[in-house]
């Protein structure tokens, strides 16, 4: 009992240490919240709607206005200015004011009653792809349908009965279902991960702020500072992984006992790699430098971004040692997609490893003459 | 310069470290374009058309068909446990639907809460049914008598020419490489003015000191970034010069403005670090406020989601971080190969950035050189801000 006591006073000392120094503070607890509201933000419109675009119209007859009211229509682009030829249309995206362009040639409505093939150009900026997709996708899904209402009234012109033509013309439907992020928003594919990533980050800075070229806390005190960074973390697992989806209006389908068996061992592991960093370099700003600049590309290492499978398997290995290539897309997996712990078992196992190795690494390195002699 | 040179940690992190985590993103973007990504198939028909459509699925270059399964569960299974990006299901009976000229679905279900790689698979797995779904129609029009032309001109009555500018393969490289490594470089450029100038301003008298050797808050200011700026220039080149020899990827703008850009990116990130070193109470609270500042800033910036979507608070806040008008001039330079004229006003505008950086950094230079170091109660005075 008395064990207990002492152990709970030790806990809330090692909260009250972590208050007091300022950069921790800042860094554990209010850059998290910081975070929480800036991060998101440029996401928050979560679907790219109406790309501007011009339209070059060198046909100017019926059929060519329904197909430009057609595209502006569209949510995914707006028709903004009409170009007289593609000098002005490109200079208008050199601009940046539009960021696609179409062309309807001379013709177009004559291609269409003399039921020759109607061909329209549409360009877009390859170096933005979003942008890319939501040009093309408005272009050629209403060319599709104007296509197809044409095509209809052909083949019943022909004599053809009604619901043969319809057959004719596509005897196969393909419809594509997206599953996890039905509307395939920005800020539900890139939030709930990064917010992963940040947790793990300020968890390192943290301990390297509070430990690095310090003398460690022994015995008891040691497990009552590290109960402490393990409650105080997996508060903010709740908070960044159920209370943030809610408020940015995220579907999430997870359950909170399944989260838990993938949290647990990660935020041990970040822990325990948190305390080995902190003992290897000694020197409290050079592991807040080192964990700032190596942010940014242990995500791209997750393969929520960019798929696994592309990346070298010698590097994917690399990767490994850290947690957060592994806990990402198990994390996300659980929260976003409902996965349960028998999907995530190999990243629950890695982080299991990961604790284990870091821990005996953390302990080898204390017994360092350097870091005994403190 | 001899800070620099006393301490390997320090010189370590200035130029191996971003050296070395160019390379480990080149590697990892190295393919370009993702290819074979895995998909399961559910084809619960088992004829000869819905196995010709497996096969025409895993012929294509995006996808390859990794595992064939029974049921729509299994197949969802799949997707949670990230064995397979989409599934392809094909409907019992869809062979003798077709033939009876009854529309069968064919569904692809794809992960988009993996936005890339879902999209990929998702748009090739719905084009490959749409060519086998064209090439049925080519064969019921010419049993209708319609010849195989007239009848291919039947199917696509409106074709849609696409054509990507500057980009023509959509190629990866191309679009984020060239992106993250200045966002990388932004992240180093600013840590180390923080903390060549945190070194001076946290330590007792050590503005002073500064400004008594070096005589004027301009000087002082030179001498203590310049280094670092060559070492920045000089990784910022190494690293361009990768990614447009070894990557090929297309460079088609004018060689002095974009360096000349590349230059002032740099001195801005410096300006704009040591700024921020002389208003924190410390070190490593001046680190910790920098990368609140600039971690996220590769998402104002405007790269992955464009600015014209984002709310006005994003647009403003992306606009004074000197990222964003460096990479629109990148991408101006490089990919498309912008006459100097478009370019002008981001320069102005990164130009502007330089100008107000440099102007607050000077005024905090000659603030600070006027006091000692931080006192304790000055500390707790100062607002909120300084703890961030």
């Amino acid at each position: 009992m008395r064990n207990l006591r002492r152990f709970v006073a030790e806990f809330f000392g090692a909260i009250r240490t972590l208050l007091a120094d300022d950069s921790a503070k800042s860094t554990m607890i209010v850059g998290i919240l910081i975070y929480s509201i800036l991060y998101p933000q440029p996401y928050v419109g979560e679907v790219l709607r109406d790309v501007p675009v011009a339209v070059i119209d060198q046909d100017n007859s019926t059929a060519s206005r329904t197909l430009v009211r057609e595209i502006d229509v569209t949510e995914w682009v707006d028709v903004t200015a009409f170009a007289p030829d593609m000098e002005t249309a490109r200079d208008a995206f050199y601009r940046r004011d539009v960021y696609g362009i179409v062309i309807i040639p001379e013709g177009f409505e004559a291609n269409i009653l003399a039921s020759r093939p109607a061909p329209v150009a549409a360009y877009s900026d390859g170096s933005y792809l979003l942008i890319y997709s939501n040009v093309m996708r408005a272009v050629a899904t209403v060319a599709g349908t104007m296509g197809a209402q044409v095509n209809y009234a052909r083949l019943t012109a022909l004599g053809v009965d009604d619901g043969v033509a319809r057959t004719m013309l596509s005897p196969v439907t393909v419809t594509n279902v997206a599953v996890f992020n039905p509307q395939g928003g920005y800020a539900s594919y890139v939030v709930p991960a990064a917010f992963v990533l940040i947790l793990q980050q300020t968890l390192l800075m943290g301990i390297g702020l509070l430990h690095a070229g310090r003398k460690l806390p022994t015995g008891g005190r040691l497990w009552a500072t590290i109960a402490a960074y393990f409650v105080l973390y997996m508060i903010w697992v709740a908070f960044t992984q159920m209370l943030l989806p809610f408020l940015y209006s995220i579907p999430r389908t997870g359950e909170f006992g399944t989260l838990l068996l993938i949290a647990i061992p990660f935020i041990c592991a970040c822990i325990a790699m948190g305390f080995a960093i902190a003992l290897a370099i000694p020197w409290r700003e050079g592991v807040v430098f080192l964990l700032v600049v190596i942010g940014m590309p242990l995500f791209f290492l997750s393969g929520i971004s960019w798929p696994v499978e592309m990346i070298p398997d010698n590097l994917r290995t690399l990767s490994m040692l850290v947690p957060s290539s592994t806990a990402i897309s198990a994390i996300v997996a659980v929260d976003q997609m409902g996965a349960s712990a028998r999907d995530v078992a190999g990243a629950i196992q890695t982080q299991i490893v990961l604790t284990v190795v870091y821990s005996t690494l953390a302990v080898g390195l204390s017994r360092l003459p350097r870091n005994r002699r403190q | 310069m001899r800070q620099i040179a006393t301490r390997p940690a320090l010189a370590f992190m200035l130029v191996p470290l971003p050296l070395i985590l160019f390379l480990m993103l080149a590697v990892v973007f190295a393919p370009g374009l993702p290819r074979d990504l895995p998909v399961v198939v559910v084809d619960l028909d088992g004829s000869t058309m819905s196995r010709q459509i497996v096969r025409m699925a895993d012929a294509t270059a995006d996808v390859e068909v990794v595992e064939q399964l029974t049921t729509l569960n299994e197949g969802r299974q799949a997707l949670v446990a990230q064995r397979a990006y989409a599934v392809l299901m094909i409907p019992a009976e869809m062979e003798h639907d077709l033939l009876r000229g009854q529309k069968p679905e064919v569904v692809v279900f794809s992960n988009s809460q993996f936005l890339t790689a879902g999209g990929i698979v998702g748009r090739s797995l719905s084009a490959t049914v749409s060519t086998f779904s064209a090439g049925v129609s080519l064969r019921l029009l010419e049993s209708e008598g319609i010849g195989t032309d007239r009848a291919l001109e039947l199917i696509t009555p409106i074709p849609v020419q696409q054509s990507p500018l500057f980009n023509p393969s959509l190629d990866y490289i191309q679009f984020l490489l060239s992106a993250v490594m200045p966002t990388i470089m932004q992240i180093f450029i600013c840590a180390a003015a923080v903390l060549s100038f945190s070194r001076e301003r946290h330590s007792p008298n050590g503005m002073a000191r500064l400004l008594r050797l070096s005589k004027t808050p301009t000087r002082a200011i030179l001498g203590k970034l310049l280094p670092y700026t060559f070492i920045g220039t000089f990784v910022l080149l190494l690293g361009d010069v990768l990614m447009f020899s070894f990557f090929d990827a297309s460079f088609r703008g004018n060689v002095f403005v974009f360096f000349l850009s590349g230059f002032m990116f740099i001195l801005t990130c410096q300006a704009m670090g040591a700024f921020i070193a002389l208003i924190a109470k410390d070190t490593t609270g001046a680190l910790g406020m920098m990368g609140l500042i600039v971690a996220p800033s590769f998402g104002f910036a405007g790269v992955s989601f464009p600015r014209f979507g984002m709310t006005l608070f994003s647009q403003v806040w992306g606009a004074v971080i000197p990222l964003t008008p460096y990479l629109q001039l990148r991408t101006d330079q490089t990919l498309r190969g912008a006459p100097l004229e478009y370019s002008l006003p981001t320069m102005a505008w990164l130009f502007a950035q330089l100008l107000v950086f440099s102007t607050l950094l000077w005024i905090m230079t000659r603030k600070t050189a006027g006091q000692g170091p931080v006192s304790a109660d000055e500390a707790i005075n100062e607002t909120r801000e300084g703890n961030i």
